[in-house]
């Protein structure tokens, strides 16, 4: 059974039209990974997923709930889904620490030991146990972007959404990131990856997406979409990437 | 689908509750406003005291220390004064500011030990001092001078009391405005000229002497104004005429239906841009709440606004704008203001040439025969008319009145055998001659016979403590922040533009002209404006040293007449279009700054 | 030795000799600044000034005409201040350690700067007299001057060889307040005034020699000087403990309301009041409070819980306008916001005990102050208020602040809101108010509000005047933290949502405290401004700090004569204005400094 589902979903800024009426289903467990060049309505459409945006026509279901002006279908899809950006949006003021804990004990009323102790077990998934107490300023970009991870996961998703999440990052830093994110994959999490890292792509995602232009170009499996991609735009969009 | 329900109740709609909230707070706020002002209803039912407008038509019974009337005809007149001595200091003390701020500013980042550090020394005191201290002590100061009396009478080059300042000036003849904006034309046209020459050095290539151009025409165009030239600015004042008897015939009313028309007309032209960029083919037509909201937004102030405009309150706007003498003794209308243009601006300026003490402590006057009449040609020294002089020792004493400039006589504002006080009216003269501006140094003088003692009209310059004290105060109250913006708007600009510039081989005075100083000045340009603003505000403490300006002159009215309210609103209305107009100057200079950087 | 003075030479030569404009610009300067000094110091010592004028009222410059019987209040509000102060430099202390021979280069210079200024006094100076005429006066005796200029040498003499020692002696930055507070309290027992006696034909007189400071001065700032050397001390010992360090910050907020409600104001407390009053309301508050946090975790109580916070919303809201007591009033507003917090605190036992703690005191400071605070005053000050001089002037700015600022967050949070209506509503409140100078909105206060009150209510000018300062300054500090609510980048409000916090969650945990930490040096800025603003009162005739300099004094011919002396005061209330706000701002640099907000 698919956990989204999105039909003709269609968004405007003011009078441009940013996303054309996509249509795509996602399965529990998959990992999809969307691409193409920028401006195409990738990053606007995951972002319409957990409401960050607002889609105007169309319809999107996550795990069973519809994306309305529903109050509580916004917080039931809110704390389902996950999400990591291409710039951290870590928060500065508190310490990784508390950033990881602060949706637990908020939005979750969990107490405040046993958040702590969560915390520290996902900061330690992610290779960053001994940061906890730093606070976001003092950490690398690679750093900062597995404690966005961590306190997205924080919050129990059934979905993570990443956003670029290594296009702010200096070469040497991506790698870690990513190893992280194949060891979520793995884990059997639901995700979709905004992302320009065709090794990622054709390493672990179940199928590839391309978008431009708001529209959906093409969707195939990794290596049909690296090997043989079957429109001229996908030819074109990889020559220049690769 | 689980969690969702067959159709959305409204309590869970994101959207009903934004506007549910909104509307309630806007409800919750009118009916908190609505409930003060049944109060003040009530109350005033109470003190029986009727709020209203018509005590700005009545004689308030006041005289004003200084200012453009000092004997006040009604409220408005009143009020006027005050808003123009309010003027007075505020746009002398933006310039005055501006040229200290940018001063010191640029002393406190010298590398000379000594002006830096009393530079910064001066900040220091200055800024952390309430600036009415400030203020009380130069009042004191000047205060602590002997009184006028204790001096003879006589001539000053410097002379300063207990009654003020006073020192040499230029005074302004009847010429001066001609002659000023004479000046102000021909700085434009040698203006225009160096772009113009620079110009055509941009397209051709070739050296056009741009400067020596503009600076030649200038000095040409300025010789040439000494001679009499500048009269050719009379065509203003020509038009003006032309202007004011047009708008004479103008009903109130018309008024009313042009700003009603044209804001509907630029509300329309705003919605519908609106809604078509909505209905283009990329939109497709689609509207979301905020969008509704922005309609709807347009619609009601349109209506408002149109409304207004043909209730009282327009009636009264109108009433201004038309110089609708009935309602207010005011010279407020348009057609009074190009009136005012024609007679300063004309090819010979007309003037009302007031009644001169022709011997020491006369009062009165009374015309006995008239020598001159309309249309005849006087010269300044010429005798105009015998009459007896009254307040003098001796009663009805006989004198001669001689003629104060040269020019054609107009009219005679005087019967012959009616007595009137120095200083009215009572010819009007068309002056032909004399010197834009004079010089001239102070005289301390009698005032009547009384044993009290003035410095004489026309004689040099001569300033209140009042005014000295807030002027002072203000002024370098703002230039003290001004500085700070200066410097923080010099420090903005990189070092590296100053090293780049000091590559290029300029020196230091070069490179702040040329390179750093137009750069922090597009820095410097909205804090700087927030300072003028300040400053504006800061004349209101005029009323501290008993300076006659708006805040001052409103409280004389409302403890003669009781009606704070209106006078309240009064304020609030002239401080928010002080504010309004110097933040929209502030604002064009921004955005043409920002032009000029693309 | 040589080297040193071809340093300086050198030194001096590059700063104020570099070029010829530049050593204009010295001459000119040094010229300008010269005759400043001794314009002013000619102006400070002629016969006509009578310093004795200020020296005279210090009494009525601090508290007006607080009566003398009480001054025991006064004593006890200015120690607790610094008993306050001592404990938090103690808690604060910082580890910075500064060297002996820093300080006696400083006093070097200091003192070098004495004996040139000494050397360059006029001796004599002219004024005019009230006649018109000239008058030249010695204002500086070749004598007085020795006498000042012998003793000034050998002390520079004296710190220049103690600063060439290069003893290496350093001491602790903030123990040295100790020292600075030492020297004026040994200071006042050494020290005597001029002052002035009546003879028997009530005529002025000054005896001679100089008096002593009066006991009544010299005995309560020594128990202060030995109190806060106590509590600076207890500070040093609690110095580990976070939560002291809490409820210190808290205390240091509550301490002006102590002092304006009880200590200054001498409360006449109805005990009938307070049985049948504030302590009911206060059991039933305290029940509630215990309630909700023993009840959160029970399964129906959750399930009602939104509509209980519902009707306490309501009842708070309504409340304001039906006549129950003040007391419960505010009871129910903390109330509210506390059963607000406590789901997301009360998860663990510990929290749930702090939370009940909190509850307590928060109660019990809160009737204390209100009762207080609403109690008629056993003070009885014929024909003005309680509160005048310095003491009407810290008012004003303290209680200023207070209401001002959080009105400015709401107003900041209001123009920056992403609801239309709600941010045209603010807007406009926030540029009709700044547009409008502080002295009409002060008429305004005076002369105008008591119209738009309900009939019957009227209020003291003080709390009018605080009122409209409420929206005054509010209207300025909303326009301080709008700009750091601009600079929080677009990214937090995402991030906050993605993890599904609520708006005000959202405002209250991540955009709130960035936002007011980027501009806290704004923010003290806007605050000094409302310091000084604050002698606007004056010209409403509130008898603050600057109307006793102003208009009192000027005015007093009975016993002694002191008309015609308004500069000398004038000069006194800049002083003591200018150390306040100099302080104030040099203070919140270094804040600023140590938080790197400077540096960005």
């Amino acid at each position: 059974m698919s956990i989204i589902q999105a039909k003709d979903v269609k968004k405007w800024f003011g009078d441009f039209q940013a996303l054309k009426g996509i249509s795509m289903e996602v399965a529990e467990g998959e990992v999809l990974v969307i691409c193409g060049p920028s401006g195409s309505g990738k990053s606007t459409f995951i972002r319409c997923i957990n409401r960050l945006e607002q889609h105007q026509e169309g319809q999107i279901v996550v795990d069973g709930t519809e994306l309305t002006n529903d109050l509580k279908n916004i917080e039931t899809i809110r704390s389902e889904v996950g999400m990591v950006f291409q710039s951290f949006n870590l928060f500065p003021h508190i310490t990784v620490l508390q950033n990881v804990t602060l949706a637990p004990i908020w939005v979750r009323k969990k107490s405040r030991s046993e958040s702590e102790e969560k915390a520290m077990e996902l900061l330690e998934r992610m290779g960053i146990p001994e940061q906890a107490n730093k606070y976001p300023g003092q950490l690398s970009g690679g750093q900062q972007q597995r404690v966005a991870i961590a306190r997205a996961l924080a919050m129990e998703p059934k979905i993570m959404l990443f956003d670029e999440p290594t296009s702010a990052l200096d070469p040497e830093m991506i790698k870690e990131v990513l190893d992280a994110m194949k060891v979520l994959a793995e884990d059997g999490m639901t995700m979709i990856v905004v992302t320009h890292e065709m090794g990622f792509a054709k390493e672990v995602a179940d199928r590839v997406m391309l978008f431009d232009d708001g529209q959906m170009v093409e969707e195939n499996t990794p290596e049909l979409f690296f090997d043989k991609p079957k429109h001229e735009r996908t030819k074109l969009f990889l020559s220049q990437i690769l | 689908m689980k969690n969702t329900l067959k159709y959305l109740v409204f309590f869970r709609n994101v959207v009903f509750l934004k506007w549910a909230f909104q509307i309630v707070f806007l409800l919750g706020l009118l009916s908190i406003i609505w409930n003060y002002i049944q109060n003040a209803v009530v109350n005033l039912e109470n003190t029986n005291i009727a709020m209203g407008w018509g005590w700005l038509g009545e004689t308030p019974g006041v005289s004003i220390a200084e200012g453009l009337y000092t004997l006040p005809n009604s409220g408005l007149q009143m009020i006027q004064t005050g808003m123009i001595n309010m003027f007075r200091i505020t746009i002398t003390g933006i310039f005055a500011a501006t040229i200290l701020g940018t001063f010191l500013g640029i002393a406190r980042l010298s590398k000379n030990y000594i002006v830096e550090k009393s530079s910064t020394g001066l900040l220091e005191v200055v800024r952390n001092v309430p600036l009415l201290v400030q203020i009380y002590f130069f009042q004191a100061l000047v205060l602590s001078f002997p009184r006028l009396e204790v001096f003879d009478v006589g001539d000053y080059f410097i002379h300063v009391s207990a009654k003020g300042l006073a020192f040499p000036w230029f005074n302004r003849g009847p010429n001066a405005f001609l002659m000023m904006v004479y000046l102000l034309a021909i700085f434009l046209i040698s203006n225009r000229i160096y772009k113009w020459r620079v110009e055509i050095l941009e397209r051709e290539g070739r050296e056009t002497r741009p400067f020596l151009w503009s600076i030649t025409s200038l000095v040409t165009l300025f010789i040439v104004g000494w001679y009499g030239g500048f009269r050719a600015v009379g065509i203003i004042g020509f038009i003006a005429g032309y202007i004011s008897t047009g708008l004479e015939l103008v009903p109130a009313i018309f008024y009313q239906a042009l700003i009603s028309g044209v804001t509907i007309l630029i509300g329309y032209r705003v919605t519908k841009k609106f809604i078509d960029s909505k209905k283009s083919e990329e939109a497709q037509g689609v509207f979301i709440d905020d969008d509704y909201f922005k309609i709807i937004l347009n619609i009601v102030v349109v209506l408002l606004v149109v409304v207004l405009m043909f209730s009282s309150f327009g009636a009264g706007l109108a009433g201004f704008l038309v110089g609708d003498e009935l309602t207010f003794k005011a010279d407020w209308g348009l057609p009074q203001f190009f009136n005012g243009v024609e007679n300063k601006l004309h090819w010979y300026p007309s003037i009302d040439v007031e009644l001169e003490a022709a011997i020491d402590g006369m009062k009165k006057g009374e015309i006995i025969n008239w020598l001159i009449e309309p249309g005849k040609k006087v010269t300044e020294g010429d005798v105009i008319a015998t009459a007896y002089a009254t307040g003098t020792k001796i009663d009805k004493q006989e004198i001669e009145l001689k003629a104060s400039h040269t020019g054609n006589v107009e009219s005679l504002l005087i019967e012959k055998g009616k007595s009137i006080k120095v200083g009215t009216p009572f010819y009007e003269l068309e002056v032909t001659d004399g010197a834009p501006f004079e010089y001239s140094t102070p005289k301390v003088q009698q005032i009547g016979t009384t044993k009290f003692k003035e410095y004489a009209d026309g004689h040099g310059k001569s300033i209140s403590v009042g005014y000295f004290a807030i002027w002072l105060g203000v002024v370098l109250y703002t230039a003290i922040f001004i500085s700070e913006v200066v410097r923080a708007g010099i420090m903005a600009v990189s070092k590296g533009q100053s090293e780049a510039g000091m590559s290029l081989g300029l020196r230091r005075g070069a490179l702040l002209r040329l390179i750093v100083l137009p750069q922090a000045i597009r820095v410097m340009l909205p804090p700087m404006g927030n300072q003028y603003l300040n400053l504006a505000k800061n004349t209101s403490l005029g009323i501290a040293v008993a300076y006659p300006e708006v805040v001052a002159v409103g409280q004389t009215l409302y403890n003669q007449e009781g009606q704070t309210l209106p006078v309240f609103l009064i304020w609030m209305m002239f401080y928010s279009s002080v504010s309004l107009t110097i933040s929209s100057i502030i604002n064009y200079y921004n955005r043409k700054m920002k032009i000029v950087e693309r | 030795m040589v080297d040193t003075i071809k340093k300086n030479i050198k030194a001096v030569q590059e700063n104020l000799f570099s070029s010829v404009g530049s050593s204009i610009l010295t001459i000119v300067t040094s010229y300008l600044v010269l005759n400043f000094f001794r314009g002013m110091f000619g102006f400070v010592m002629t016969s006509d000034k009578d310093w004795l004028s200020v020296l005279n009222n210090m009494q009525l410059y601090m508290v007006q005409a607080y009566p003398e019987d009480d001054f025991i209040r006064v004593w006890l509000s200015v120690g607790l201040t610094f008993v306050f102060a001592g404990l938090s430099i103690g808690l604060w202390r910082s580890e910075d350690r500064s060297n002996v021979s820093v300080m006696f280069d400083r006093l070097f210079k200091a003192g070098l700067g004495l004996l040139f200024f000494t050397i360059v006094a006029p001796t004599y100076t002219s004024y005019m007299g009230n006649d018109g005429f000239v008058i030249t006066e010695e204002v500086f005796s070749s004598s007085s001057r020795l006498r000042i200029l012998i003793p000034t040498l050998v002390i520079t003499v004296g710190f220049f060889i103690l600063k060439n020692l290069k003893i290496n002696f350093s001491y602790n930055n903030s123990d040295a307040v100790f020292f600075y507070l030492f020297i004026p309290v040994a200071l006042i027992w050494v020290v005597k005034l001029p002052t002035i006696q009546l003879d028997q034909n009530r005529e002025r007189i000054i005896p001679d020699p100089l008096m002593p400071i009066a006991n009544s001065t010299k005995i309560p700032w020594t128990i202060i000087f030995v109190s806060f050397l106590v509590s600076y001390f207890i500070g040093m010992y609690l110095k580990d403990k976070k939560r002291v360090k809490n409820v210190m910050s808290i205390s240091w907020f509550l301490l002006p309301l102590l002092i304006f409600s009880w200590i200054f104001k001498k409360p006449q407390i109805d005990m009938g009041e307070v049985l049948t009053g504030d302590i009911p309301i206060f059991v039933i508050f305290f029940a509630l409070g215990l309630a909700t946090v023993l009840l959160i975790n029970n399964p129906i109580f959750k399930k009602y819980f939104s509509l209980y916070l519902g009707v306490l919303a309501v009842l708070t809201i309504g409340g304001l306008f039906i006549g129950i007591p003040m007391l419960g009033k505010v009871c129910l507003l903390l109330l509210s916001l506390f059963t607000v917090v406590v789901p997301a605190v009360s998860t663990s036992k510990e929290g749930k005990r702090s939370l009940i703690i909190i509850w307590f005191v928060a109660l019990v400071t809160l009737t204390f102050l209100l009762r207080g605070g609403a109690s008629e005053t056993g003070i009885v000050v014929p024909g003005s208020s309680i509160f005048g001089g310095f003491s009407l002037t810290w008012l004003l700015a303290i209680f200023g602040t207070y209401v001002s600022f959080p009105l400015g967050v709401l107003l900041a949070l209001g123009r920056n809101s992403k609801l239309p209506i709600v941010r045209i509503v603010c807007t406009g409140i926030i540029e009709l108010v700044r547009s409008v100078p502080y002295i009409t909105w002060l008429f305004f206060a005076s002369v105008t509000l008591a119209v738009f009150l309900p009939a019957g209510v009227e209020f003291n000018l003080i709390i009018r005047v605080l009122m409209v300062t409420a929206f005054f300054s509010g209207a300025y500090f909303a326009e301080n933290i709008r700009g750091g609510l601009q600079s929080i980048p677009k990214g937090q409000y995402e991030a906050a949502d993605a993890i599904g916090m609520s708006p005000f969650q959202k405002t209250g945990l991540i955009i709130l405290p960035q936002a007011l930490r980027a501009v806290i040096p704004t923010l003290v800025s806007s605050a000094i401004t409302a310091f000084k603003d604050s002698s606007l009162v004056t010209i409403i005739g509130l008898f603050d700090f600057l109307t006793i300099g102003k208009t009192v004094i000027d005015n007093q011919s009975i016993p002694v004569n002191f008309v015609g002396h308004q500069r000398e005061n004038l000069i006194f209330v800049a002083i003591v204005y200018w150390i306040f706000t100099f302080t104030l701002s040099r203070r919140s640099m270094k804040v600023e400094k140590r938080l790197g907000l400077g540096e960005r």
